[in-house]
């Protein structure tokens, strides 16, 4: 028996299925059940209906680590036709696509009204099955179509031995349907139990005496939230500060647009649906100008088309903080795929030489922390800051006790803003004025007896625009300067896990942090001990922390979710070391299994790089289209 | 109009001087800039309560012409940029001048759309038919008073586009026109700019004697003519049917052409000050994850 360590997938057709819905309600049962919940592998279409669509979820009575390796212990199949994507296969389409990742031992429920499907391979591994007439149970006996959901989440429980007096599902279904009368919770509570019967009636017939698999409550005082690196992201904005936000649709950036308008408004500030991406920019820059803590954000295709901005903000000394939710490029790409292909565009893109700094969240939690610091900095600075995340850490959700947030907060330090006395007393003000540290304290538009001229044109002290040689030098120092103080003041380090003297290192950065380190305990496991060295703060490169632990290093390996290994470049050129790679690039995230075969390729075999999926045929003959 | 020159003179502190003034002589943008001198002088604005944006090319040196605050971003970036101060802060009073090409090219995005959001900003448009500080390719207002019926056209060269028109469909509170070579009258347009509770566009003719050899001063003083004083301007028929029947007779119509200010939501002035930003109450954040 296992008992609260599973995986768990949900799979059906996008939009018709519920898939999501199924696994929120799963979520946040879970967690209120006392137990850890990680879902950041959500795979679903860039079109709206029919493909197909997935959900896996780690859930354990220990916070979960990393979403781990692709197999699975449970897999709910919903679909209960034909998939629009896959039209010769009715109600078999995630179990075709899955199934193979199944553990031995492990659990097939799926929706049997069109049929059965046959699954001896999964039963020769001893995969418990059960059909369940999901949807005839809730058309003919129930009258209600959508309760199909609800019945799966029952049989579920069953099948887990978990709520089985409905505890928490009452609850919930409580809160979602009692404005809708109490007939539609008595319905919902009632197609839960036709779920549970199901599930009871075939390990009877089975002679089974349980599935093999338990979840335990394990009920605590402490107040926990399932939520996502977007939610997490935008309430420590708003904590940090940020009163302007303004966006662009975009996938996976478009629900930091859409919580901003929610809950902006709330705080005092606004949030605004730009025309196009320029005017989201330009419109933040205003804000910001105007002195207000102000964002924007988009994905890559968007901060694209704000290159320009970017090097306004930056040659202005503009404060502002750009949210890029990467995902797979290059161009429109995989708008609904994760990866880490923006680096560079973020690091260099720009005309000319500009200041900037970048972070990279690697968890859910810190893109709540990583806010403050991106707000500070850019206040202290006067730059664009880049919050660089992506799709697995945006739309991923996670199991975090409450005062993790209250917690975490760090003082909002607004920089050096003059005020009326000091230009009294200074007799005058300068925009631009040269400083040792590079930075030029700034006005507030509005304050009394002085005012500012910016100019994204090259300027004096005043702002006043010239191309005279030593102004222009002086200029460009003073500017690019406040990047040596940042990285003497307030770099973070990476974080070293393990000791690098004479082992392999393994480098990262933004969300593949959790995998790594599961990855260095399954080398270890395995007798190869390896260090992982992580970094958020990317950009200045803190080559003069970051040197002396790769020097120790008998390899140094970076792993990311691009081609060229955009990190990997960047350190070699900083360390001047060489740096080999473990990249990944076909929009799934990065598996356990995937660096640890890497690495045994790189040392045992002295690679240079290893390409994630490499052994596989170049194009299979026969591949599904769609997820898997 | 009766100028107070102990106050004019405000606007000429923090300012780039006299002398260095880095227009060619007799550029129309000098009347642009007397008459915004004379509007903010007459309306006894503070400096330091002004947000002047300029664009990119020879009109957007403007905003570091006169005293108050100023911003010199992107080309076609002036009305996004006043849009987010203006959000930001509406206690500022925002002013955004840029040139033909700026607004019309490649700032048409924002041009169409700040008149759909009349935030309350005045935009001028110095318009002179060409891109002046890269000598004098056609903007999209190349062609204005060439007879259009005799004029071949291509993909290369199109009509011109008329800002007014072009403002009234898109949902422009104020639209009017304006002659910089008749400073004092232009004054009196952009003060009626200011004062609309909306976004307010003044298209403003300000010849570039350098490369404009066709829409010189004297051509736009043969057909500027004063809107009569009986225009009901806040009738959008009754302005577009100006427009017409100015147009029938080859005339450009100078004054207030459209006036109808749209009811809005009152907006306040976004926290900023440090003394403002306290950690918040995550709750109504954080409840629907529970
Ligand atoms: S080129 Fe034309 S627009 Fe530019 S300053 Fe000279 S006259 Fe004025």
């Amino acid at each position: 028996m296992i008992v609260n360590r599973l995986k768990l997938l949900v799979g059906g057709v996008q939009l018709r299925d519920g898939v999501t819905t199924v696994t929120d309600v799963l979520g946040k049962i879970f967690t209120r059940a006392g137990l850890y919940t990680l879902a950041e592998e959500k795979g679903y279409a860039s079109t709206i209906y029919g493909a197909h669509q997935f959900d896996p979820m780690v859930t354990s009575d220990q916070p979960v680590i990393s979403h781990a390796d692709d197999l699975i212990d449970v897999l709910v199949a919903l679909e209960f036709d034909v998939n629009p994507d896959a039209p010769d296969q009715p109600n078999r389409d995630t179990i075709l696509r899955h199934g193979g990742k199944v553990a031995d031992r492990g659990i097939l429920l799926y929706d049997s009204s069109a049929g059965t499907v046959p699954v001896r391979d999964l039963e020769a591994r001893k995969v418990k099955v059960f059909p369940l007439p999901a949807r005839t149970i809730a058309q003919r006996d129930l009258k209600m179509e959508v309760v199909k959901n609800t019945i799966f989440v029952g049989a579920l429980f069953r099948v887990l031995e978990f709520d089985m007096d409905q505890k928490y599902l009452r609850q919930l279904i409580e809160e979602r349907f009692l404005r809708k009368g109490q007939k539609v919770v008595d319905i919902n509570l009632e197609a839960a139990r036709r779920g549970m019967d199901a599930i009871e009636k075939g390990l009877t017939e089975q002679g089974w005496k349980d599935t093999g698999y338990r979840l335990e409550p394990r009920p605590t005082s402490e107040k926990r939230a399932y939520i996502s690196g977007t939610d997490t992201l935008c309430m420590g904005a708003i904590d940090a500060g940020c009163r302007f936000y303004a966006g662009y649709p975009i996938t996976p950036a478009s629900g930091i647009l859409e919580f901003m308008e929610q809950h902006l408004p709330r705080y005092g500030g606004r949030a605004l649906q730009g025309q196009n991406e320029r005017e989201s920019i330009r419109a933040a820059i205003g804000a910001a100008l105007a002195g207000v803590r102000s964002a924007t954000g988009s994905s890559g295709p968007g901060i694209s088309l704000k290159v320009e901005e970017i090097g306004a903000a930056a040659t202005t000394e503009t404060a502002i903080v750009i949210i890029d939710a990467m995902r797979a490029g290059p161009s429109t790409g995989m708008p609904t795929k994760s990866e880490q292909g923006d680096l560079g565009l973020v690091c260099f893109g720009a005309a000319g030489d500009i200041p900037r700094i970048v972070l990279a969240p690697a968890t859910t939690e810190e893109c709540y922390t990583i806010m403050y610091d991106a707000f500070n900095y850019a206040d202290k600075y006067q730059c664009p800051v880049f919050v660089l995340t992506d799709l697995t850490l945006m739309d991923g959700r996670k199991t975090i006790p409450e005062d993790f947030f209250t917690r975490s907060r760090v003082r909002i330090d607004r920089g050096a803003i003059v005020r009326e006395e000091d230009i009294r007393k200074a007799g005058g003000y300068k925009r631009y004025a040269i400083t040792d540290h590079g930075i030029s304290p700034r006005l507030i538009p509005g304050t009394p007896g002085a005012v500012f001229k910016a100019s994204g044109a090259e300027h004096d002290e005043h702002g006043f625009v010239t191309t005279e040689a030593a102004r222009r030098r002086a200029m460009m120092e003073k500017r690019m300067r406040k990047l040596e103080t940042y990285l003497a003041e307030d770099v973070r380090p990476p974080q070293v896990f393990g000791k690098p003297d004479g082992v392999p290192v393994l480098v990262g950065w933004g969300s593949s942090k959790t995998v790594l380190l599961d990855a260095q305990a399954g080398l270890q496991k395995a007798g190869t001990a390896v260090c992982v060295i992580h970094f958020s703060h990317l950009w200045p490169f803190p080559t003069a922390v970051a040197k002396p632990l790769f020097d120790k290093a008998s390899a140094v390996i970076v792993c990311e979710q691009n081609f060229v290994g955009q990190f990997a470049d960047v350190i070699q050129q900083h360390c001047l070391i060489p740096a080999r790679r473990i990249v990944k690039y076909n929009g799934r995230p990065f598996y356990p299994s995937d660096i640890i075969r890497g690495v045994r390729e790189i040392v045992r075999n002295g690679r240079q790089i290893y390409r994630v999926g490499e052994e596989g045929p170049v194009m299979p003959a026969q591949v599904t289209e769609g997820d898997m | 109009m009766a100028t107070k020159p102990a106050i004019a003179k405000i606007w000429e502190e923090n300012a780039t001087p006299r002398h260095r003034i880095q227009w060619c002589p007799g550029c129309g943008d000098f009347g642009v800039l007397a008459g915004v001198k004379m509007a903010l002088t007459q309306l006894e604005l503070t400096p330091s309560g002004v947000f002047l944006i300029g664009g990119i090319g020879c009109s957007g040196q403007i905003r570091n012409y006169l005293n108050g605050n100023g911003f010199h971003g992107t080309h076609g970036g002036a009305l996004a940029y006043a849009l987010g101060v203006k959000m930001a802060n509406p206690e500022l009073q925002v002013i955004a001048m840029a040139g033909d090409g700026d607004t019309l090219a490649i700032g048409m995005e924002n041009f169409v759309h700040a008149c759909r959001r009349n935030a309350e900003i005045v935009l001028i448009i110095m318009n002179n038919g060409v891109y002046g500080l890269t000598k004098g390719q056609n903007s999209p207002t190349a062609g204005l008073g060439r007879d259009l019926s005799q004029m071949e056209f291509s993909e290369e060269s199109p009509p011109p586009v008329d800002p007014l028109r072009l403002a009234l469909v898109s949902g422009a509170t104020f639209a009017a026109q304006s002659f910089s070579g008749d400073p004092k009258h232009a004054a009196e347009v952009y003060i009626e700019a200011i004062k609309h509770p909306g976004f307010a566009m003044v298209n403003d003719f300000s010849p570039c004697v350098t490369y404009n050899k066709f829409n010189t001063y004297e051509w736009f003083r043969e057909h500027g003519e004063h809107i009569p004083e009986g225009h009901d301007a806040s009738d959008f028929k009754k302005a577009w049917a100006l427009l017409d029947e100015f147009e029938a007779r080859g005339k450009l119509p100078l004054g207030v052409v459209y006036r109808h200010p749209r009811a809005k939501k009152e907006a306040k002035r976004l926290p900023m000050w440090p003394e403002e930003l306290k950690p918040v109450d995550l709750e109504p954040m954080i409840k629907a994850f529970r």
